[in-house]
């Protein structure tokens, strides 16, 4: 990992070595006092921006972990992982929340700023797609309510693999970009926002 | 010690009394001197023997010698007689132990004749036999192994049927209870079975396999019940009685113990025989009858038939057959039906056989066939061959159905001939219905006929243009699966064979498999770890198509309903409760209801718990965050970036204008009312101007007034 500060020079401010497992995605800590990355086994750790050490670490997935976003007011993150799940862990405790379960790899995963949704893009990795259904518009994008682990909706069109997703800030949309080169932005319909699952 | 029989060594005596006078003398041939246990192991008795007088003697010794020369050397030979006659048995000593035990092992239980059948034991077993203990110990008694009641599953009170699962691409096996909204585990171990899993034909056991042999697990904790001792074995059968399973194992086979198949005794785990087996492309090698008094099994032009418990040939000898190309049993007699092509100018033809009797009951010939099929409806009441035929003068094959007719007098046989090729075929479980596929890829057709009892098959209906290549019969008839699986991306369509409609077209992409459940209830297709790599799952569905539940497993590989044994219950029986099917309809949708309604409520708390979880956890972390403010106006210099419109001030608005389209009018093409618009346009723009130049007109005389004025002023003050 390398931590660069913005105003200097194009030197890295600390270098954080990484010797076993090749680091595959970090995000800041809440108040940049460390960073959070995850590995290439399934591992997480917090490094502190400061001198680099780990503070704390913990293994939840099994399989390499694609993506980690985290969520608008950096108390929570979410991971997207090669093991068919997407987990939410609290950012200081490194807390496991929730899990997200589907039977595709999860290549990205992101937490909506407004509401308690999470959104998951995945599919297969790029070598064995041509195996899979190639009816049109297959890949989805699939909506998790964040309390309920459940799944209550997915969008269609992408014609590969899901790469990246992310939440407008604002909450009232969201893009995700694939294997096939498009990126899509979807506006949410005003029942979006008044979807409530029964309880 | 006890009597000795007549021993064949009285002769022996004389040697030795002749050989003392000279013992010194003969030092070294003493040495050689026979003991009297020696070559014993080498004698064998034999008896039944028929009991002849002086002429017929010599002939006897010679049918004799033929007969047992062929197991090795016969050095010494002795025929006891009494009153003239041989007394029934007879002594042969051979020229090795080994030879012996040959002998006594294939020639005993030979038939010389109808009243004479060998019996060929040892001379030492004898022995054996005479020195039992004449007090009769008790065997010990084995303790009791009670693996509780072997029907448990039935007695559930909700008749939820079991069915074993395989997932985590074959390391774990789960045994669960179907329930309409969710399977109910049962039982779940890793590494229970190495490979695959089978139930038995009535449910009772569950086989598992592992590199030693098979295991046979049952009961209500699914103890293990029985072990099979088989190095490597890849394949079993049952009987369907139960009694026996039959084990094949490519590794184990020599030529004095053939063990490549073992047919054991389950209750009592023995090994009943073993037999050679060349390759396993059929299996199942040998074919049960329906009773599981007998199994058979084909060889080049021979067809072996064997009895149980004996385990022998019936009769003792095979039939030979010709050039047999195929063969099955009845489901539901002993009754064996085969085929062979045809041999220069006798046709081919279709033959069945009543067993144990081996009489022929029916004949037929079939005239330039190229392959035949053997289709039984389950209950053996018809018996369908799929003849496929080069008609003399073409080229190409064409397809007939035979039907037998097995339950009327001499089994009368209707032809129907389709015109196209043949996919599948299917007859419905309990009725006289069946079911073809035929065509190619994409126009194939889904036909039904009815197998009437007026001598007519008629047919009901056909499907045209069906994405399907295999045929699921639900267990209790009437209703069907057409299933396009693999390569037909998992098209599905329930049928109602009652009035031929189709209920429900679904589709459960890339399935692999479909497996009725035994009621008739359920239908469970799915996606095999072993087809395919993604997507594992199994899908279940009622009987009329609606999809009830999707279940994802990891690495799914296989899924088999527990089977269920035959109902206990009457005819009449069965009659009545059809009649009050009402009453009792009653009673279970209100337990359904019930039943549902706990499930919704089960799922409210579990959510409302869930939910109030979450949320103390998200107001203890904003709790947090809003305390962490001042840390991060700090950090970040003063700038609030905590909402998205906290500093508007650092906004910069933009307006984007793009070009969204161009539309071009041609003047002379605008409407009236368009040409009025633009004059009075037109008007407006000459008005304003005209009062624009007016008034700057006005503003400069006022202005040259003003000057003036001034001027004016300027001068008078000057003077």
């Amino acid at each position: 990992i390398k931590v660069f500060v913005s105003t200097e020079d194009n030197q890295p401010y600390l270098s954080i070595p990484c010797s076993e497992h090749k680091i595959t995605s970090a995000v800041w800590g809440p108040l940049g006092e460390f960073v959070i990355a995850g590995h290439e086994n399934g591992e997480i750790n917090q490094f502190s921006a400061k001198s680099g050490d780990i503070l704390k670490k913990i293994k939840e997935h099994t399989k390499q972990i694609n993506d980690i976003q985290s969520s608008v007011d950096n108390t929570m993150f979410i991971t997207a992982s090669k093991d068919n799940t997407a987990k939410l862990f609290d950012s200081t405790s490194l807390d496991h929340i929730k899990t997200f379960r589907t039977e595709r790899p999860v290549n990205s995963a992101a937490i909506s700023p407004i509401m308690d949704h999470v959104v998951m893009g995945g599919g297969q990795e790029a070598m064995e797609v041509t195996t899979t259904s190639t009816r049109i518009g297959k890949f989805e994008a699939r909506f998790f309510h964040a309390a309920y682990e459940e799944e209550f909706g997915r969008v269609k069109g992408h014609f590969g693999p899901i790469n990246c997703v992310a939440f407008h800030p604002d909450g009232k949309s969201y893009s995700s970009g694939g294997e096939d080169g498009y990126v899509r932005i979807h506006y949410f319909d005003p029942q979006y926002f008044d979807f409530e699952l029964e309880v | 010690a006890s009597p000795r029989p007549q021993t064949a060594y009285s002769f022996h005596r004389t040697y030795l009394t002749n050989l003392s006078l000279s013992a010194e003398l003969l030092d070294d041939i003493l040495r050689e001197k026979p003991q009297e246990a020696d070559g014993i192991d080498s004698v064998v008795v034999v008896d039944n023997v028929p009991q002849v007088g002086p002429e017929r003697l010599e002939k006897l010794k010679n049918v004799i010698h033929k007969i047992f020369s062929k197991f090795g050397k016969i050095t010494t030979e002795f025929y006891p007689e009494a009153d003239g006659m041989t007394k029934g048995y007879i002594f042969l000593e051979y020229a090795a132990p080994t030879q012996a035990l040959e002998a006594v092992k294939n020639a005993d239980g030979y038939k010389l004749d109808k009243q004479h059948t060998f019996r060929v034991n040892l001379f030492t077993d004898f022995d054996k036999y005479m020195n039992i203990c004449d007090e009769w110990e008790a065997p010990e008694k084995q303790p009791f192994k009670d693996f509780g009641n072997m029907r448990h599953w039935i007695e559930d009170p909700d008749c939820r049927d079991q069915y074993s699962v395989i997932y985590e691409a074959g390391e774990r096996t789960a045994i669960f209870s179907n329930d309409a909204k969710e399977p109910i585990i049962n039982e779940e171990r890793a590494r229970w079975t190495e490979t695959y899993v089978r139930w038995s034909p009535k449910g009772t056991y569950l086989a598992t396999f592992h590199q030693r042999g098979i295991a046979l697990w049952g009961g209500e904790k699914f103890k293990q019940i029985q072990r099979f001792s088989h190095q490597g074995v890849s394949l079993i059968d049952f009987s369907p009685c139960e009694r026996y399973v039959v084990t094949f194992s490519p590794l184990m086979d020599t030529k004095e113990d053939p063990q490549a198949i073992i047919i054991w005794d389950i209750l009592t785990g023995q090994k009943k025989r073993g037999f050679h087996c060349e390759s396993s492309a059929h299996w199942p090698i040998f074919k049960w009858s329906h009773d599981g008094k007998f199994f058979a099994r084909m060889s080049t032009d021979t067809l072996s038939i064997y009895e149980t418990p004996s385990m022998g040939l019936l009769d003792k000898k095979s039939l030979k057959i010709n050039g047999i190309k195929d063969f099955s049993w009845s489901p539901g007699d002993n009754i064996i039906a085969f085929w062979v092509p045809e041999d220069k100018d006798i046709p081919a033809r279709v033959t069945l056989m009543q067993m144990p009797s081996r009489q022929e009951i029916r004949v037929r010939n079939l005239f330039n066939v190229v392959d035949c099929k053997l289709h039984w409806q389950r209950n053996g009441d018809y018996l369908c061959v799929k003849v496929d035929r080069t008609p003399k003068g073409t080229q190409g094959v064409v397809t007939n159905f035979e039907i037998f007719r097995m339950r009327e007098k001499q089994v009368p046989v209707d032809v129907v001939e389709m015109k196209e090729s043949i996919i599948a075929f299917a007859w419905e479980p309990n009725g006289s219905k069946f079911a073809v596929l035929h065509g190619e890829s994409p126009r194939i057709n889904a036909s039904f006929y009815h197998v009437k009892n007026n001598g007519k098959i008629e047919l009901i209906k056909m499907f045209d243009k069906q994405q399907a290549n295999s045929i699921f019969w639900s267990p209790q008839g009437q209703f069907m699966v057409l299933a396009g699986l693999r390569s037909m991306n998992g098209a599905l369509a329930f049928v109602d064979t009652s009035d031929c409609t189709l209920m429900n077209i679904a589709e459960h992409y890339m399935a692999s498999d479909v497996e009725w459940d035994p009621t008739g209830r359920y239908v469970v297709t799915s996606v095999s770890w072993w087809s395919h790599k993604v997507d594992n799952a199994y899908w279940l569905w009622t009987f009329q198509g609606r999809l009830l539940q999707k279940n994802n497993k990891d690495r799914f590989c296989q899924l088999l309903w527990r089977p269920r044994p035959p109902t206990l219950l009457s005819i009449d029986q069965i009659k009545m409760i059809k009649k009050d099917l009402k009453k009792y309809s009653k009673i279970f949708e209100q337990k359904d209801r019930l039943s549902q309604s706990k499930a919704s409520k089960e799922l409210v708390d579990k959510r409302r718990a869930m939910m109030e979880e979450y949320r103390n956890y998200r107001e203890a972390a904003l709790q947090n965050y809003q305390e962490q403010k001042n840390l991060r106006l700090e950090l970040r210099g003063g700038v609030d970036t905590d909402e998205l419109d906290s500093n508007v001030d650092d906004w910069e608005e933009e307006t984007i204008e793009f070009f969204i389209n161009e539309e071009i009018i041609p003047l002379g093409d605008l409407h009236i009312e368009e040409k009025e618009k633009l004059s009075k346009l037109f008007l407006c723009l000459t008005i304003a101007i005209f009062f624009f130049a007016s008034s700057c007109w006005c503003v400069a005389t006022a202005q040259h007034r003003v000057s003036n004025q001034c001027m004016r002023k300027v001068l008078s003050q000057n003077q």
